[in-house]
């Protein structure tokens, strides 16, 4: 891909990346809507610094920092982002589409993932990063990185219930 | 790696709700604003973004034509820095003005503090109304006793240095003038034999 600010078309960059983005920010967003505000602004903030979009870390890592921002803005946020912290919450819920009774039952188990690793899965799931650019975008090693991913795998098929 | 591919693979049927319409014009807004902010304040010479700006679609464009506003910007203070600033100030203001205010120190009086003479400045001086006289002795020497020419009564002779210290003040102004000057004064006092 090339530079997020010489794209001439970078409807088709933002598109590519933009579902995956607002996941990624839905973890700390309550809604959608604030998940898109998340985005948008990181977004036009990575464009404004002339990244190159083939750098996703450092475009997750734009999402991140300002999500972690819009969560500590407003005090019941703030009050969220504790509970957040601990690894029973079950507040913040990934938007998929479902469709049927098995990704619903993934779905539940996905909530009930620590942050820690549901935000690699996200990562290397929907949207394809690898562990060099996740380890990247958190400030954690690659070692660590991976770990956290076959952690949360052996979290979901522990917490799956069984066909 | 190979006991989750299975779970991989089911997570990956998993599609997350695309974003809504109006995220895409937002951005479009977004980086719009951005552009347009980069051309008016940056003086130095032509970038990529400039050389190569943005090409909306018509649909993008009549989105942004819409009335479609993208988020309210939020602006932020750092409070701690203007406060602090704000507080010395008041703190800088607060401590001028009691300096100004201050009265004078009074030097302690060994003698009598008198009302202010009653008369008038000069011309030059016409606003300055007078505010107090003090007298400080300092040094008082009792010379004994002596006697007058012709006299038969002995008078006791003491001699005082005082230092004398006139103020005026100005009440419109708040400027004040003080004269202060050294002076010598004998004093005869009777002294009856019993």
């Amino acid at each position: 891909m090339e530079n997020v600010a010489t794209d001439e078309n970078w409807k088709t960059c933002f598109s590519q990346v933009a579902p995956g983005l607002v996941l990624f920010a839905r973890q700390w967003a309550r809604s959608s809507a604030d998940a898109e505000d998340i985005v948008q602004e990181a977004f036009v903030r990575f464009w404004r610094k002339q990244h190159d979009i083939a750098n996703r870390g450092l475009l997750y890592a734009a999402v991140r920092s300002i999500a972690l921002d819009f969560l500590r803005r407003d005090n019941r946020r703030a009050r969220r982002e504790s509970t957040a912290a601990s690894e029973t919450d079950q507040t913040v819920q990934p938007m998929f589409e479902i469709e049927d009774e098995s990704q619903r039952a993934l779905v539940a188990a996905l909530d009930l993932l620590p942050n820690e690793q549901r935000e690699v899965l996200v990562m290397k799931i929907w949207n394809d990063l690898t562990f060099a650019e996740i380890a990247s975008a958190l400030e954690i090693s690659q070692n660590t990185a991976a770990s956290r991913y076959r952690y949360a795998l052996a979290n979901l098929k522990k917490n799956l219930p069984p066909i | 790696m190979n006991d989750f591919s299975e779970i991989e693979d089911k997570l990956r049927k998993l599609r997350p709700v695309p974003p809504s319409a109006d995220l895409m014009t937002r951005v479009e807004r977004g980086l719009a604003e951005a552009r347009h902010g980069e051309s008016l304040h940056s003086g130095k010479g032509s970038t990529r973004l400039r050389e190569r700006p943005v090409r909306l679609g018509p649909t993008a464009r009549q989105a942004s034509t819409a009335g479609v506003l993208p988020r309210e910007r939020r602006i932020h203070f750092n409070w701690l820095p203007l406060g602090l600033g704000l507080a010395a100030a008041a703190a800088l203001v607060l401590f001028a003005r009691f300096q100004l205010e201050r009265p004078v120190k009074k030097t302690p009086a060994l003698a009598a503090i008198t009302p202010a003479p009653a008369f008038s400045s000069p011309s030059s001086t016409a606003q300055f109304v007078p505010a107090g006289l003090t007298q400080v002795v300092y040094h008082t020497r009792d010379e004994g006793l002596h006697f007058r020419n012709n006299s038969k009564q002995p008078m006791r002779r003491v001699r005082s240095h005082t230092r004398e210290t006139l103020r005026w003040r100005n009440p419109t102004t708040g400027a004040s003038l003080r004269i202060s000057y050294p002076s010598e004064e004998v004093s005869l006092t009777p002294v009856s034999g019993q």
